[in-house]
């Protein structure tokens, strides 16, 4: 029982060596994103984010978007819609990001993988709510990028 | 004061071992408590750690009913409950297996379900301390604290089980010993989910629902078939229990015997027995025989104190089925 099982461990982390990543991407969505493209859903939630008519977004989130992707060397692609379209979209691996002022109370949790509070404000009713971003269920090297570059730029105000 | 199992008197070696698996109970209890609020603090979206927090949760139940069959194995008989209340320790039994099953078939379903929708567990960064830790390692590290102390636990209290002749205490031993598989077995799906292995982590967690399963079943089998007064067995439940046997030769050793039947029970540490002697030309014996024949039996082991001896001119066939033939041969054996 014991062989076979420290076998299995010593293959899992040789695999791991080769991969290069730990922890990695099933779907490799970093190694994607790295010197490409990262695709961002964006659903209106001032001061969070803002779109514009033209469509081109504004606010906290997309300024901290747009210095992780420069932080991959990568270029933004910004989709604007609602947040259950957008959500649909990071299912679908669509998207890699989605962002709109989100909580750690989101209901979205079941569908993506929301990342590390980067900060904590008082909501509406004046609780204080942890704020986070939802990329792709399962994708941890970029997840694991992501919260990293967050916890640096952590504490942002609106 | 003497420690008591309802009217029989513990032998000294029974109730150290009383006293140190009560101990051990207690310990087992404790260190749950924090096992389980470390696993829950660390687990994320695991189902591996889900599964094995799960399994913690349940391991509350055999120490818990332990004590709690104990405390009223212990009560005298009444006129209420003639018998005692040894019952108690099948009913702590039944309980525990129960549990096991309905929890092992949730998560089976749980986990199962989980590999076929192709979820991927999400693991991303923790923060101790100030410094971003991926939340995997601490995962791991909850699993090797709670996996191994129980391994020890189960070994300490194997024996006190087979002492004291309590099947909840051994089902607990039972699974103690095998915890270390159910924290190897995360550890596994963990370090899989790092390694961009999705199935991984739903692939150890259904490996654990399928043993704690297979625990409820094992346990619950044993735990009904005690209840329904099967004959007694040994502590592990698959052999027919030695002192069965010595009954039967104790009997036919004694000199005005000539041929001997009887049915034994498991109450729960104690046994119940009910021997049927035909005496030698159809004579009766005295009243100072049978008290001796019974002091006798009741002198072979401290389990055997609810005992009813009765002397018949033929064996009651219906009350002891096909078991003549089968004694005989387990006694030449």
């Amino acid at each position: 029982m014991v062989r076979p099982v420290l076998a299995g461990i010593v293959g899992l982390l040789l695999l791991t060596g080769c991969a290069g990543r730990f922890p990695a991407d099933p779907e490799g969505t970093l190694d994607r994103v790295e010197g490409g493209v990262l695709r961002v859903g964006v659903s209106a939630h001032s001061p969070w984010t803002e779109v514009a008519p033209d469509g081109a977004p504004t606010g906290l989130e997309v300024d901290l978007v747009t210095e992780f992707a420069e932080s991959l060397d990568a270029d933004v692609e910004w989709t604007a819609s609602g947040e259950e379209d957008l959500m649909a979209q990071l299912d679908r691996s669509e998207l890699d990001l989605v962002i709109g002022g989100l909580t750690a109370a989101s209901p979205w949790a079941e569908h993506s993988a929301l990342t590390y509070p980067y900060t904590t404000v008082p909501g509406a009713d004046g609780a204080p709510q942890a704020h986070v971003m939802a990329a792709p269920m399962g994708e941890n090297a970029f997840l694991v990028a992501l919260e990293t570059f967050l916890l640096e730029h952590k504490d942002v105000q609106p | 004061m003497t420690v008591t199992f309802g009217h029989t008197d513990l032998p000294e070696e029974q109730a150290a071992a009383l006293r140190t698996a009560k101990r051990l109970a207690w310990g087992t209890i404790a260190f749950l408590v924090g096992a389980v609020t470390l696993v829950y603090l660390t687990m994320g979206s695991s189902q591996a750690m889900k599964a094995a927090w799960v399994e913690d949760l349940l391991s509350f139940i055999p120490p818990v009913s332990f004590l709690v069959a104990v405390h009223f194995a212990r009560r005298r008989p009444s006129e209420s409950h003639p018998y005692g209340l040894h019952r108690s320790v099948g009913v702590g039994h039944l309980v525990a297996g129960t549990s096991l099953l309905a929890m092992g078939a949730f998560l089976i379903v749980d986990s199962g379900s989980g590999l076929l929708a192709g979820e991927h567990p999400p693991v991303g960064l923790m923060e101790i301390a100030g410094h971003p830790v991926w939340a995997g390692w601490p995962m791991i590290a909850a699993m090797v604290v709670t996996g191994i102390p129980p391994v020890f636990f189960g070994r300490a209290k194997m024996p006190l089980a087979r002492t004291l002749h309590d099947r909840v205490l051994y089902a607990d031993a039972d699974m103690n010993k095998a915890d270390w598989m159910t924290a190897l077995g995360s550890i596994v799906g963990i370090l899989g989910i790092g390694a961009g292995l999705w199935w991984a982590d739903s692939a150890a967690a259904l490996f654990i629902a399928v043993s704690i399963m297979r625990d409820g079943v094992v346990n619950l089998r044993v735990a009904t078939s005690a209840l329904m007064d099967a004959r007694a067995t040994t502590v592990e439940g698959d052999e027919l229990h030695p002192l069965v046997v010595r009954i039967d030769e104790h009997l036919a050793g004694i000199p005005w015997v000539a041929e001997v039947g009887s049915r034994v029970r498991d109450e729960g540490h104690v046994f119940h027995v009910e021997a049927f002697v035909v005496p030698k030309d159809d004579a009766m014996p005295g009243l100072e025989e049978l008290r001796q024949a019974r002091e006798g039996l009741i002198a072979l082991d401290w389990k055997i104190q609810d005992l009813v001896l009765v002397p018949v001119e033929a064996l009651p066939q219906e009350m002891l089925p096909g078991s003549l033939a089968g004694r005989e041969e387990a006694r030449r054996a």
